[in-house]
């Protein structure tokens, strides 16, 4: 450490001893502040008031709040921050005719007299944003509570103690939420270890986790605890059964075999309340407190499985929207990046030797990055058109053989469907391979596609953050291409066409469709997912764990390769939200599906966290919080629609089976809504149809429009505005440096003029010496 | 953490739950957390002023490359020495209820190296240094990041920035709260 520095030390620490002064101090440079600094204008500038905007600020703040106490509080502070504390008296004398703010602190505290219990316990509690140490903070505190305050009387009163005792909830409510916060070491455990990025994604988890069990919730008790509640059936298969229903129920009890009927989700489970299956199309009634209720389960179904779509988009978009505000504030040409990264890039959190080092050279591979990608840029700039169009051929080819692979992937999932569903053996064995070969297939294209993504990337020539951009839309895409190709193979099987009309048996209105087609999506759908999840389990279990084991213990080069990985953020996401989509089509055909995730999420948790902490070393990519967590949202929102169009399609258009489900006698589903509609009040229908007509929509319409042009207006307005401050802050600093500089050269000429002044008077004394010698 | 054998009074408890954002459970984990720095000297006297090694024995601070600056800015002795209640000032501020505008505060005294109220050019070269560790960056390079980064945050074009200018960056910056937070 500089002498220098060790001399400011020894100043500021004399400085707190100073701030029980009682008077004002400005932080205003003193003579021999100026001595010192004049050689260094540098150190000058940071002197003017303008820089001392922290202390300022404070005051500001805390002014604005009528504290007199806070007040002195920071009056002492910025006397501890300031750095001419030498010669009070001339800086006092000065200090009434500097800016306003001395002249406020100057004032005799009026605000004295208005003191009560209640702004004592505001300043009370602003004191802890003071940066000053406890001890300070303390005496604050007890000068403040040993002051004398007014008691509040009447009704302010009992507003205080309300806002008190509020107060006091909200921290024990905090302190117990903290204490039952799901997975709280867990997630500091693994932000100690990779940082906050890929803790985003366990938060994600954890979100998902909420999010289905609040879907369970909902689904169970509005649609499978009544059902389960009201459940009156009681069916004699010994006896001829009469219904379509009674038909259908009979005919699936006949399977035996528990271990294979909850893997494949047929058999006994079939007519539980798991499947759309057991659903009645019943209007339950019940008497409570001697009037009569009653349940529509069918109404209730279509309009939960509604509510849960739109209960997703809206946590979705909830937790979306700060990530893609921060995305649009950025991307406003405010790039941050640099300083983002440098004030903003090391996780405080991270706390053993391994991951300090690897978030080093994270860091300063980023950095070298963006210097890179500066470099590319310029690069770029100065292609030549020979280069450019090979480039242009390269990504044109690439992208062809991206969408080529992404077809083929999608015909391999049909053909292995339609295969799958030809055969019909004999053998148990034999057909339950038959039957998990399409969800076997969709999730081996889905490890093994990737690759070849990856392994193509590397001929494209994207910067580094493109690359990562890129490989992720184009997973997502083979990830929801292969559930839209499951979602038409699914439809040729319950489709309907005429030619296979069916007249002879009334319950079973189609040849080869299933008797309960929806029972039978729900049980392809409840398979894919436990396909999936074993499947994520072995690779994480088995394979990746052998790799890391390998890559560990041998040392050897090639083991090294096959065997180290780094936690792959975007697939691991993918992963998940791929789950979730799922679920989301899944549910209304089976409400087993919402327990099934939510468990699963549960469970996945564990997994990913053993997938980082043990599989994987950490990634040398710089994954960011808040950039995270933004691209899990789109992918979410991506995804959305690929579930939702399903659903909405069933319930708008295909014909439900009638020999099972809530909806067996109903052309649509919709079909039950507007029937409902019709029979709400007319007033209702009066308004509802009064909100469809062109007399409200199209002012509606217009009313939009006009704000939106509104806020453009603003927007435009505002950011013309910011330029020109800009603009004009450079110029005031241009100005504050001419000033400085000026005030320099006169301090400069004052000295030498002294000096001169000085070397003039040694030669007149040394004359007059010389004159009174000789006399 | 039982509040029977605690160190601390209840007055002091209180004290430390108004002027602090930490529960009253959270002081005497926070106290427990001090005492396995140094066991000896806190039990005998909970107010034991600890020099800096000691404090750097704290996980999160032994590797963070800015730990001996975080230890000087809430010294309140200013070198780097530590007493429970500067150690709990700390952790306040590194808390996740600790506002933006009082991590900033904090944040720039931590990376204002000397001590001038303003980060200079040499201060962000610093910072830089500490950021990337023994992965040495070359001059060249260095320079080129510093100019980026007064390019994008000095707003006044002085060559350095002040707490205003730092503060409209953490502003924008969505990353600094999450990242600058160390769980109790």
């Amino acid at each position: 450490m500089s002498g220098g520095e060790k001399k400011k030390k020894a100043t500021r620490s004399q400085g707190w001893e100073e701030a029980g002064s009682e008077f004002y101090q400005e932080n205003y440079p003193g003579d021999r502040d100026i001595e010192v600094l004049w050689k260094d204008p540098k150190r000058l500038a940071t002197l003017l008031p303008s820089k001392q905007t922290r202390a300022v600020a404070a005051t500001i703040r805390l002014r604005t709040n009528d504290t007199r106490t806070n007040k002195s509080t920071v009056r002492r502070y910025t006397a501890n921050r300031s750095r001419s504390r030498r010669d009070s008296a001339t800086v006092q004398r000065r200090a009434s005719t500097i800016g306003g703010e001395v002249q406020v602190s100057m004032l005799p505290d009026l605000s004295e007299m208005r003191s009560n219990e209640e702004t004592a316990w505001d300043e009370i509690m602003k004191i802890k944003e003071l940066p000053i140490p406890m001890w300070k903070k303390r005496e604050e505190k007890a000068k403040i509570m040993s002051e004398q305050h007014l008691r509040l009387q009447g009704f302010e009163q009992f507003k205080w103690k309300r806002k008190k005792a509020w107060q006091h909830f909200t921290t024990r409510l905090t302190e117990s939420y903290h204490k039952i916060e799901l997975w709280r070491r867990d997630l500091k455990h693994i932000e100690g270890h990779f940082g906050t990025g890929v803790v985003a994604f366990f938060r994600f988890i954890k979100w998902l986790f909420f999010l289905n069990l609040s879907i369970t919730l909902l689904v169970g008790a509005f649609v499978v605890f009544p059902a389960f509640y009201f459940d009156d059936r009681s069916i004699n298969c010994e006896l001829q059964p009469s219904t379509c229903y009674k038909q259908y129920y009979c005919n699936i009890n006949s399977s035996s075999n528990l271990a294979l009927s909850i893997i494949q989700g047929t058999g006994q489970l079939e007519s539980t309340p798991l499947f759309y299956g057991y659903y009645q199309n019943k209007i339950h009634s019940y008497t409570l407190f001697n009037t009569n209720m009653y349940y529509n389960l069918p109404l209730a179904y279509i309009l939960i499985t509604l509510v849960l779509f739109l209960v997703s988009l809206i946590a979705i978009v909830r937790t979306g929207a700060k990530g893609f505000r921060e995305r649009l504030v950025q991307g406003e040409g405010q790039f941050y990046q640099y300083s983002n990264l440098i004030f903003g890039g090391w996780d405080f959190c991270i706390h053993n030797e391994k991951s300090a080092r690897i978030k080093h050279k994270a860091l300063h591979s980023e950095l070298k990055s963006l210097l890179e990608i500066e470099r590319l840029e310029d690069e770029r700039q100065s292609r030549t058109k020979q280069e450019r169009w090979r480039i242009f051929f390269l990504r044109f080819l690439v992208n062809t053989i991206v969408l080529a692979v992404l077809v083929l992937s999608g015909c391999a999932i049909y053909f292995v469907f339609r295969y799958s569903n030809q055969h019909t053996e004999t053998n148990k064995m034999l057909r339950l391979f038959y039957e998990f070969l399409p969800s076997m297939c969709i999730v081996a294209l889905n490890i093994t596609v990737p690759f070849i993504f990856q392994f193509l990337l590397s001929y494209e020539h994207y910067s580094p953050l493109v690359q990562i951009r890129m490989a992720l839309i184009r997973t997502v895409f083979l990830r929801l291409a292969s559930l839209i190709v499951f979602y038409f193979s699914m439809y040729s099987k319950i489709r309907c066409d005429s030619g296979g009309l069916n007249t002879s048996n009334e319950c079973s209105n189609c040849a080869g469709r299933p008797d309960c087609w929806e029972t039978f999506v729900g049980q392809q759908i409840y398979k894919l997912l436990l396909t999936d999840f074993a499947i994520q389990l072995g690779i994480t279990f088995l394979v990746n764990f052998c790799r890391a084991f390998l890559a560990r213990h041998i040392n050897n080069r090639f083991f090294k390769f096959i065997g180290e990985q780094s936690f792959d953020l975007p697939k691991h996401a993918l992963d998940v939200v791929y789950i979730q989509t799922l679920c989301w089509v899944g549910v209304f055909f089976a409400p087993i599906i919402s327990v099934m995730s939510s468990l699963i999420f549960f469970v996945l948790f564990y997994v990913k966290k053993f997938a980082c902490l043990v599989n994987s070393k950490p990634s040398g990519n710089v994954y960011r919080a808040s950039k995270s967590t933004s691209m899990f949202m789109a992918v979410m929102l991506f995804s959305y629609p690929v579930a939702l169009a399903p659903i909405a399609l069933i319930i708008s258009e295909i014909r439900p089976s009638s020999s099972c489900g809530p909806f067996q006698t109903l052309d649509t589903i919709w079909s039950l809504i507007n029937n409902t509609f019709i029979d709400t009040p007319t007033l209702v229908q009066n308004f509802v149809n009064f909100l469809v007509t062109p007399a409200f929509t199209i002012p509606l319409f217009i009313i939009l429009i006009l704000l939106l042009y509104y806020y453009t207006s603003v927007n435009s307005a505002n950011r013309h505005m910011v330029t020109v401050l800009k603009n004009q802050l450079v110029l005031e600093g241009h100005d504050k440096k001419f000033l400085i500089d000026r005030l320099l050269m006169f301090i400069k000429q004052e000295n030498d003029k002294r000096a001169r002044l000085a070397n003039h008077m040694m030669d007149g004394d040394t004359i007059t010496n010389a004159s009174s010698i000789q006399s | 953490m039982g509040q029977a054998n605690s160190q601390l009074t209840n007055e002091e408890l209180q004290d430390y739950q108004d002027l602090t954002y930490f529960t009253k459970k959270e002081v005497l984990f926070a106290h427990q957390k001090f005492k396995t720095l140094a066991p000896e000297k806190v039990g005998h006297n909970k107010n034991a002023k600890l020099p800096m090694a000691k404090i750097l024995l704290y996980p999160e601070l032994s590797v963070n490359p800015f730990g001996e600056r975080i230890c000087k800015v809430f010294s309140s002795s200013q070198d780097g020495d530590c007493t429970f209640e500067d150690f709990l000032d700390m952790m306040s501020v590194f808390s996740e209820s600790a506002p933006k505008s009082v991590k900033a505060e904090h944040a720039f005294r931590i990376f204002d190296f000397d001590g001038d109220d303003m980060l200079g050019v040499s201060d962000l070269k610093q910072v830089i240094q500490k950021l990337t560790g023994e992965n040495k960056i070359s001059e060249n390079d260095l320079n080129i990041l510093v100019q980026n980064i007064l390019e994008e945050a000095d707003l006044d074009d002085d060559g350095a920035l002040s707490f205003a200018e730092f503060e409209h960056i953490i502003d924008r910056s969505s990353d600094f709260l999450s990242s600058f937070r160390i769980r109790l």
